[in-house]
């Protein structure tokens, strides 16, 4: 048995061996871990960065009540940033696996082709997915862009979907009945809140206040922006991307609004992204140096 | 002279399998055409690769290039030396920039006459360093449908580039690549071997690649999944279905391929057989085992591994299988408790395209369209099935199944009309209106399928041509080129013979005009040239020659079934009739006539007896195609028009055509332009090829 708990202790301990700071969670709601500063900001500009962190990431349209094996309105990334990417950036990954007990010459595990763009982020990356035994575990990405601007140097993003491998590695058929820890399961920790998640967002949520606020937060980011503070425009950002997955689980965007939206939410991201590489005006960031990157 | 071999391997991350046949020969045969180029050709070239490696072995290259000679050319000879033979100012300053003596100077034949110049011996280069200066070249014109960035982010190609070796006879031909320092080592297998491994030749290489567990040949690793695939089904009393499509998308996902059988819960059996298979095929890329009475539950899997030591892959891959099928029936189940008709008000909020609206406004139109293209195939009788295969065709893009199971589109609508108690031919339509998906699929089985899938193509590409977003090189992110091609083989299948032009004006038009982009003009111009490559290629599958398709198509591309029959008819007939003297009348005529429009010929002014004799041959001729073409006999028509060559020759060779009376060569002129309106309404026969 390996608890959901314990594949978060250790993968953090294997990534902070690696040289990466260990960040906290974005404190909103957001639908991936690439949403977070730590990861859309700090792949922007020069300088080395390696970070690792665990994001509840909220998706209200994959909301089940509860009663999917595999769905969730909220699940888990452990998100990890290199940057640059290293060299042996694979044999790094396939090390952390090996740090859960999982050694590679016992198993099946593939790189397959699997490219990742985020539309409302102007973000595009090519990678794989990593495929053990059959099973997808982790997402593999080299980022080419975010915020509609070119990167250089290139991070690499490696994203594990926390339930879905500890649901493999104990051979459990709902992410429910995952061991959270020794004694308690995913189920009894989260099941109401996914039930409650999912009624809110299919059936209570109030569709003309989540596009008011929409409009709301995107004038925020703008007036942000217009004094100059990039972190609280893009989290004004991340608010709008939310209202529009409320909007979108609530059945309330046509196919007409949805590229509308996406291209709005998109614009503050960008503006963001660029805001953040020019005030800086050069000023050096912190930066977290890892080891000089092994040669092959 | 002596040759030797040269072996180069370039080392990257995993390399999309649908890419890697693709670089394997792209990079052969630019190394081989850069020897051939440099004048030390290969006496063989062949191409290996893995995901993680693409590997060419050169074999046979000269040791050296043979000297040559260059030859620089100056002023005129005349120019360089007066009368009395002394040089001129000319002639010193040509030596003085080409760094020689006057003395040196030669005079040569040139295209200008003769000619100061100065010839120099080049000699030949080693092959190691013309090797050294071309591969990395070759590399950098390697292309691919899309490239990244990695590390630095200074450099680019298909995925980040580990390592490089390159031998020539043994040693180390120098370079450097994407980042990457040739060397005489290689690595085996990710994770079933360790270490560096020397090599001095490619035997050795290949021998110690295989036992550091990577196969670096494709078609020995297709070969092998399909044989131990065989084996492992045989064990359990089944077979696999032949899918070496699928084997060798496998093959190029390993280096070292290990099959494992797995089980899934026999429960599952009872799920329609598409859902399950769709589910080990294309979801986890597993063949299927079917025995005498249907499908088994057992799957094969290839692993990247030599063997499944504890037993994790076929566990592990048992458990996603049997999750995915859970969920399929789940799907299954829920979908089944709506009806098709209840889920349309959905496809609103469901983007056909961007800029083209959902999928609501395109049922909406599929359902005009596809009444019209009944009507025109002459099949008014079905419409009111058509109407409803339509309306209903695009409801199951929102069952929760096709979501998930996106590759079951269509079929799944199929089920589910099927379910509901539909009529035959209104579920049968809907399953079918994605067929065929690829050159050689199955078309719709009934009328009203194809009738759908042609109305969803028409309809597709309309739309997308109509905003100007034109397929471009590689680059066809809607599939138009597929669904052309699937368009022209269903009409030719069928042998429906319709004038498509009016099909696709009512498929634009039924789009807003107000839309931007091209004008509905201008995209139907551009369709015509679009469907016309499309049937090119399809004729020339059937047999037909380039200048025959040019010949067909010049005459008329929008009756694909039409199309086909004049190009088969004339293939054929080429080989049975000698059009040698027709073609170069045609050609002559094509001369003489440009595009002048004339009237008819008039009796009374043929002065020549050839000139009757042709005129008398050309309205037997054409008293028979009257007959023979709106009945579509081509080949006899063929033979026809071919009877009249002996008189169009006899005419070139006896009659004046371009003759100093004005009336008589207005009338010859009328004459032969009559026989090319006639004739030309099968092919146009001077765009056919033949030797003076």
């Amino acid at each position: 048995m390996l608890a959901l708990q314990r594949l978060i202790a250790e993968l953090s301990a294997f990534w902070e061996s690696e040289g990466c700071l260990i960040e906290q969670p974005y404190d909103g709601p957001v639908g991936a871990g690439t949403m977070h500063p730590a990861t859309f900001l700090k792949v922007l500009g020069p300088e080395p960065w390696r970070c690792a962190y665990v994001q509840p990431s909220r998706r209200p349209a994959d909301g089940r009540y509860g009663q999917n094996p595999f769905r969730l309105a909220k699940h888990l990334q452990l998100q990890v940033i290199l940057k640059p990417s290293p060299d042996d950036v694979q044999e790094m990954f396939l090390r952390s696996l090996e740090r859960l007990g999982i050694a590679a010459a016992e198993h099946d595990i593939r790189f397959e082709e699997d490219n990742w763009e985020s539309p409302t982020l102007g973000a595009w990356g090519v990678g794989w997915q990593v495929v053990m035994d059959g099973m997808e575990i982790t997402q593999f990405t080299y980022f080419q862009q975010a915020g509609g601007i070119d990167l250089s140097p290139i991070s690499a993003e490696i994203t594990y979907g926390l339930e879905r491998i500890a649901m493999f590695l104990n051979k459990v058929d709902s992410i429910y009945d995952v061991p959270w820890n020794e004694s308690l399961t995913y189920g009894q920790i989260r099941r109401v809140e996914e039930e409650e998640l999912s009624r809110y967002y299919f059936e209570v949520a109030d569709a003309a206040f989540a596009a008011l606020l929409l409009d709301r937060w995107e004038a925020e980011a703008k007036s942000a922006l217009a004094a100059g503070l990039v972190i609280p425009a893009y989290e004004a950002t991340l608010a709008c991307s939310h209202q529009f997955n409320v909007l979108d689980a609530r059945g309330a965007v046509s196919a007409t609004d949805r590229v509308g939206l996406i291209r709005r939410v998109r614009d503050l991201a960008c503006a963001c992204a660029r805001a953040y590489v020019s005030t800086r005006g050069g000023v050096p960031v912190p930066a977290n140096e890892p080891e000089p990157a092994a040669t092959v | 002279m002596k040759r030797d071999d040269f072996l180069f391997e370039i080392r990257t991350e995993e390399i999309p399998a649908a890419t890697l046949a693709g670089a394997r020969q792209d990079l052969a045969r630019g190394i081989g055409d850069a020897l051939a180029e440099e004048g030390i050709a290969a006496e063989s070239i062949e191409s290996y690769g893995t995901p993680r490696r693409l590997v060419v072995w050169a074999r046979g290259i000269p040791e050296r290039q043979s000297d040559s000679e260059s030859e620089v050319l100056g002023p005129s000879a005349s120019a360089a030396f007066g009368p009395d033979g002394k040089p001129t100012r000319a002639a010193e300053g040509f030596a003085r920039a080409q760094k020689v003596e006057v003395s040196d100077l030669e005079i040569v034949e040139s295209p200008r006459g003769r000619t100061v110049a100065v010839r120099r011996r080049v000699p030949g280069r080693d092959a190691i360093d013309v090797l050294a200066k071309v591969v990395p070249r070759v590399i950098g014109e390697l292309t691919f449908l899309k490239t990244m960035r990695w590390g630095k982010g200074d450099r680019s190609f298909v995925r980040p580039v580990r390592g490089l070796l390159a031998l020539y006879g043994g040693r180390v031909v120098p370079m450097q690549i994407l980042g990457a320092r040739a060397a005489d080592w290689t690595v085996g297998h990710r994770v079933l071997s360790e270490g560096k491994l020397t090599v001095s030749s490619p035997a050795e290489y290949f021998q110690k690649l295989r036992g550091a567990y990577v196969e670096p040949d494709a078609e020995a690793r297709r070969a092998a999944i399909l044989d131990s695939a065989r084996r492992l089904a045989a064990q359990v009393g089944g077979r696999i279905d032949a899918d070496s499509d699928l084997a060798a998308v496998l093959a190029d996902l390993v280096e070292w391929p290990g099959l494992v059988r797995g089980s899934f819960d026999p429960n599952f059996l009872d799920l329609p057989e598409e859902i399950t298979t769709t589910a080990m095929r294309v979801h986890q890329k597993f063949l299927p085992v079917r025995g005498a009475g249907g499908l088994l539950p057992h799957f094969i899997a290839v692993m990247d591994n030599a063997d499944d030591r504890r037993g994790f892959v076929a566990k592990g891959n048992e458990w996603v299988l049997n999750a995915r099928l859970a969920d399929a029936r789940f799907f299954f189940q829920e979908d089944s408790r709506d009806r098709l008709e209840a889920r349309l008000p959905e496809l609103d909020r469901l983007a056909f395209q961007d800029r083209l609206g959902s999928y609501a406004a395109k049922t909406a139109r599929l359902e005009e369209l596809a009444a019209t293209i009944a009507g025109a195939v002459g099949r008014g009788d079905i419409v009111l099935e058509v109407r409803t295969a339509a309306r209903l065709s695009k409801a199951d893009l929102v069952t929760r199944m096709v979501r998930e199971f996106t590759d079951l589109q269509g079929v799944m609508g199929g089920l589910y009309a099927r379910a509901e108690g539909l009529p035959e031919p209104v579920w049968k339509a809907i399953s079918d209106q994605y067929r065929p998906q690829a050159q050689g699929d199955d078309p719709p089985r009934d009328d009203a399928g194809a009738v759908l899938s042609l109305a969803d193509r028409f309809d597709t590409l309309a739309g997308i041509f109509r905003i100007g977003l034109l397929p471009t090189g590689s680059r066809d992110p809607y599939g138009l080129r597929r669904a052309a091609a699937g368009a022209v083989a269903i009409a030719v299948s069928r042998r429906w013979r319709v004038d498509w032009s009016g099909v696709l004006t009512k498929a634009v038009s039924l789009y807003p005009a107000e839309l931007p982009g091209l004008s509905e003009r201008d995209a139907l111009a551009e369709l015509e040239k679009f469907f016309a490559e499309r049937l090119r290629n399809s004729l020339e599958r059937a047999g037909s020659s380039y200048d025959e398709i040019s010949a067909v198509l010049n005459v008329k591309v929008w009756d694909f079934a039409d199309a086909a029959e004049r190009a088969g008819a004339l293939t054929e007939a080429r080989r049975r009739l000698d059009f040698r003297a027709l073609v170069l009348a045609f050609k002559r005529i094509r001369n003489i006539l440009g595009a002048e429009q004339l009237g008819e010929p008039s009796p009374d002014l043929y002065r020549e007896d050839a000139e009757r004799a042709l005129a008398l041959d050309f309205l037997q001729a054409k008293a028979l195609l009257e007959e023979l073409v709106p009945t579509r006999r081509y080949r006899e028509a063929l033979e026809a028009i071919a009877s009249i060559s002996p008189s169009l020759d006899r005419f070139f060779v006896d009659v004046l055509v371009n003759c100093p009376e004005e009336d008589l060569k207005r009338n010859r002129h009328a004459l032969l332009g009559a026989i090319r309106r006639e004739f030309t309404r099968i092919a146009d026969f001077s765009e056919i090829v033949v030797e003076k």
